[in-house]
């Protein structure tokens, strides 16, 4: 009943904020001689045109869904993970060179399963080296998950000029995969795949894990008070490589999606902010697992509808990135302003009793 | 002019959750020494911040001499003679003590030799014997909080509040504190003290206003009183004393020993030199000291947190060696520790988390893969009842409960995990009269059953009434360890300050 009326109220909070932050960009709009209403008429009508654009809001929030919660996890722990973006490519690496391996060599339903077990033990590996270090030298892990992130990169690019290029060696770029490789589609006539429902189980399983298991529970409690953690027992360097390892699976799955979901093959510089768009997210959405389902799904629609109404009305896409950054401002700051109120409320009825 | 130098009329202020101050009245004359009372919570440091401006009430006034005052800031109260020294001492320990007096009451070019002369003067004055350029963090605590004062005068200060100023203080160089308050209300001004340790009270304070749950109870003059109808007015009732000594179970031998345990900081210095000494089965050990003797690494060696850079820790037979601190829980060692909201509980867990803390890696709690949340939840209910936690359930944030619940909370849970060996580091500081009482039963308790305890205490009427045996640390080294019987309060308060324990120890202060 009480979580209730505070859900309700959080529901509201965040519409409000949502409302704020497209009313703030709406000014920008009125600057460079736009109607924002029509503007907005549009980007509501874009959204919902037809079923393929639709469809894309769910496949755009896809690897935001897993970027975001691969900066959540660690964040549990106290942890900043700034490396998703790394992780992403060396999830999106192996899942290509798997999925070109197996391709010809086996069955479609029975490789994937195997590409995807590899992609995220690949990226597990990688994002451990950050906790690792973090554990082993106490380095701090806000810089060496960013520069990995670098490493990464020259490695795809590497890759892509030698090993994984197409057969015709002209593009940086690998040769499709055979469609057997391809996550299925889930509405016909969209490009909606069955990565989308991966990663809604995956922000599940990672509520579980953090909420209902005593690893979980450990790491909560490091990223709460590491000095009550550490007279516990709980060996923090531990926790530092177990959440960097889980935060390196989560983005990798969000490359395997990608390729295997969405581009069918690996391109040079794709996707370039899929790691920073996932802070974003995480942060918005409070670091919560679920509340990241939710956050990612609304960024996704901003994405699509911004870029329809780019093409469309001759408005800069770029106004899109204000948008967003607008809402989220607005959705952090009503935080502030529910815990405010709340503390208000209280006061009040105190007040009234104590008379 | 009549008007007292202070009054409060009617002031209220409400937090979220509480109401700290009911219509709270009091007046404070020119020249007068008032003891504020109070357990925790009851809302006396809330007033005091109010006073000095870091709080602002909801409603009521403030009068100076007979004049309404508004008060935003420290900056108001500090221009209105009122000072504020907090329990944390805001002194900045690189720069020297002068540099420290004058921080922020000086304007343009400094005068830096005027200023010490000064200083000097006013340290002369109050008979306060200090350095204006020794630098502050090469003082013992005893001269910082001398510095403070120094602060408060040099701002020509007229009414002094002191938060605990006593707690760490060796008794003597409490004496001194007090002896500084009557010479300063003697030449007019006022002091107020905040406490909740009776013995003072009674020592220093004219008038003794008592408050309780946000409400001022009493407001009598000390020739009025005693310690006894004093503590029923601050708890509300009267306090059962501690059961008698109950009768000494036959102790079966050694569970706890320590073998010139040396332990280093992390710059290398040596922060334990050669401890040795044993706990019997059943025996409680006092270790008392002026905070941060060696104290805390103490403990943080016993429970492994802190390795041993020599010597050895053998508990039931068993050394110890480099084990760390989770085998050490499952060995039996419980720890309460000083600081219980950073090293005692996550605050922002469920009281029913904390319950399992220190027992995570416990299969008990697990069902399959997950956490058995019904066990646990049973679990803290039991202890939540045992312990008479106040608190709405095991689900309620520990940070919403008071800091005796809390205290509470981490007893029960060590009771549990320390089946050999329950290392207590301050247990009772900061708390309120009943859960006091309710810890020292609890760790009476413990002794019948065996188990041996470790008591660190830097207050030494909790030492004497619980310990066995008392050891005294200083910088490190145990001073000696001693009987009950064989200890008088000044002569550990002399041990305590590091002079070595011979017969002609009153030559030590003559000098």
């Amino acid at each position: 009943m009480k979580v209730n009326a505070r859900f309700r109220d959080m529901l509201l909070w965040i519409l409000i904020a949502v409302t704020l932050g497209l009313a703030a960009s709406a000014s920008l709009l009125l600057f460079l001689g736009k109607n924002p209403i029509a503007a907005y008429g549009l980007l509501a009508a874009s959204v919902i045109r037809d079923r393929y654009t639709f469809a894309d809001i769910f496949v755009k929030a896809t690897p935001l869904m897993l970027t975001g919660l691969a900066f959540a996890f660690t964040y549990k722990a106290n942890l900043y993970n700034i490396g998703a973006q790394g992780q992403f490519y060396i999830g999106a690496i192996v899942a290509t060179a798997m999925s070109l391996f197996l391709g010809a060599r086996l069955p479609g339903p029975l490789s994937l399963p195997i590409v995807f077990v590899a992609t995220i033990a690949a990226g597990g590996l990688w994002g451990s080296f950050v906790g690792f270090a973090k554990a082993r030298f106490k380095s701090n892990e806000f810089l060496i998950s960013m520069m990995s992130t670098y490493v990464a990169l020259a490695a795809m690019n590497y890759l892509l000029r030698t090993a994984l290029i197409e057969t015709k060696h002209e593009y940086p770029q690998t040769n499709p995969f055979t469609p057997g490789l391809w996550l299925p589609i889930l509405v016909n006539g969209t490009r909606l795949h069955a990565g989308f429902i991966l990663a809604v189980l995956i922000a599940l399983l990672v509520w579980l894990l953090l909420f209902r298991t005593p690893l979980g529970y450990r790491i909560r409690a490091v990223g709460y008070n590491a000095d009550a953690a550490r007279l516990a027992g709980i060996d923090s360097g531990r926790i530092s490589i177990a959440t960097f390892f889980i935060a390196g699976t989560l983005a990798a799955a969000a490359g395997f999606t990608e390729t295997n979901g969405v581009q069918h093959m690996l391109v040079q510089g794709f996707n370039p902010n899929i790691g920073a768009e996932g802070i974003g997210i995480a942060i918005l959405a409070n670091a919560n697992p679920v509340g990241i389902i939710f956050a990612s799904i609304l960024i996704g629609a901003l994405k699509v509808g911004g870029a329809i109404m780019g093409q469309r009305s001759g408005i800069p896409a770029s106004i899109i990135d204000i948008m967003e950054g607008f809402v989220m401002v607005f959705v952090i700051l009503s935080s502030f302003v529910r815990s405010g109120l709340e503390t208000r409320r209280a006061k009040r009825i105190l007040r009234s009793r104590t008379k | 002019m009549d008007a007292p130098f202070l009054e409060i009329r009617n002031v209220t202020k409400l937090f979220a959750k509480v109401v700290a101050n009911r219509h709270v009245s009091f007046s404070i004359g020119s020249g007068e020494v008032v003891a504020l009372l109070g357990e925790n919570g009851a809302g006396k440091s809330t007033i005091m911040k109010i006073l000095y401006g870091l709080y602002r009430a909801d409603s009521g006034e403030i009068l100076i001499n007979g004049r309404k005052q508004k008060i935003d800031s420290p900056k108001d109260a500090m221009a209105l003679g009122i000072s504020m020294i907090q329990q944390h001492f805001s002194l900045v320990g690189v720069h020297s003590v002068a540099e420290n007096i004058i921080l922020g009451n000086v304007k343009g070019i400094i005068d830096r030799r005027g200023c010490e002369r000064r200083i000097q003067d006013l340290a002369h004055t109050y008979g306060f014997d200090i350095n204006p350029s020794a630098l502050v963090r090469d003082l013992p605590v005893g001269a910082q909080q001398k510095v403070e004062i120094l602060k408060a005068l040099f701002q020509n200060a007229k009414l002094l509040i002191m938060d605990e100023p006593t707690a760490v203080l060796t008794p003597q160089e409490a004496a001194s504190l007090m002896d500084f308050v009557r010479r300063y209300a003697a030449a007019g001004n006022s002091a107020i003290f905040i406490t909740h340790k009776l013995r003072e009270v009674m020592e220093v304070a004219d008038r003794i206003i008592v408050m309780r749950d946000g409400d001022v109870v009493g407001d009598v003059p000390r020739a009025g009183t005693d310690e006894k109808r004093l503590s029923t007015m601050m708890i509300g009732r009267e306090l059962p004393p501690l059961p008698e000594e109950p009768a000494v179970p036959p102790r079966a031998g050694e569970m706890l020993r320590l073998e010139r345990v040396v332990v280093r900081d992390r710059h290398g210095v040596v922060r334990l030199k050669n401890l040795s000494f044993s706990i019997l089965e059943g025996e409680i050990l006092g270790i008392a000291g002026v905070s941060g003797n060696g104290q805390q690494e103490l403990c943080e060696a016993l429970c492994g947190s802190l390795s041993l850079a020599s010597g050895r820790i053998v508990l039931n037979g068993q050394d110890l060696g480099n084990l760390g601190v989770r085998e050490r829980i499952q060995l039996g060692i419980g720890y309460v520790p000083a600081d219980r909201q950073k090293d005692g509980v996550v605050m922002e867990m469920t009281v029913a988390e904390n319950m399992m803390l220190k027992s995570s890696f416990d299969p008990r709690w697990r069902k399959g893969i997950f956490l058995d949340r019904v066990r646990i939840a049973a679990y803290a209910k039991e202890k939540i009842s045992a312990y008479s936690i106040r608190t709405p359930g095991p689900e309620a944030v520990v940070k919403g409960l008071s800091g005796g619940n809390q205290q509470k909370l981490i007893v029960a849970r060590e009771m549990d995990n320390g089946s050999r060996l329950i290392i207590f580091d301050q247990p009772t500081r900061g708390l309120d009269l009943g859960a006091i009482d309710y810890v020292h039963k609890a760790i009476l308790a413990q002794r019948l059953m065996g188990k041996c305890v470790l008591l660190v205490s830097t207050d030494l009427s909790e030492i004497f009434a619980l310990c066995d045996r008392i050891a005294v640390i200083y910088q490190g080294v145990i001073q000696g360890i001693f009987l009950k019987a064989e200890l008088t309060t000044e002569r550990i308060g002399l041990l305590m300050a590091g002079y070595p324990d011979t017969p002609h120890v009153n030559d030590a202060f003559s000098e």
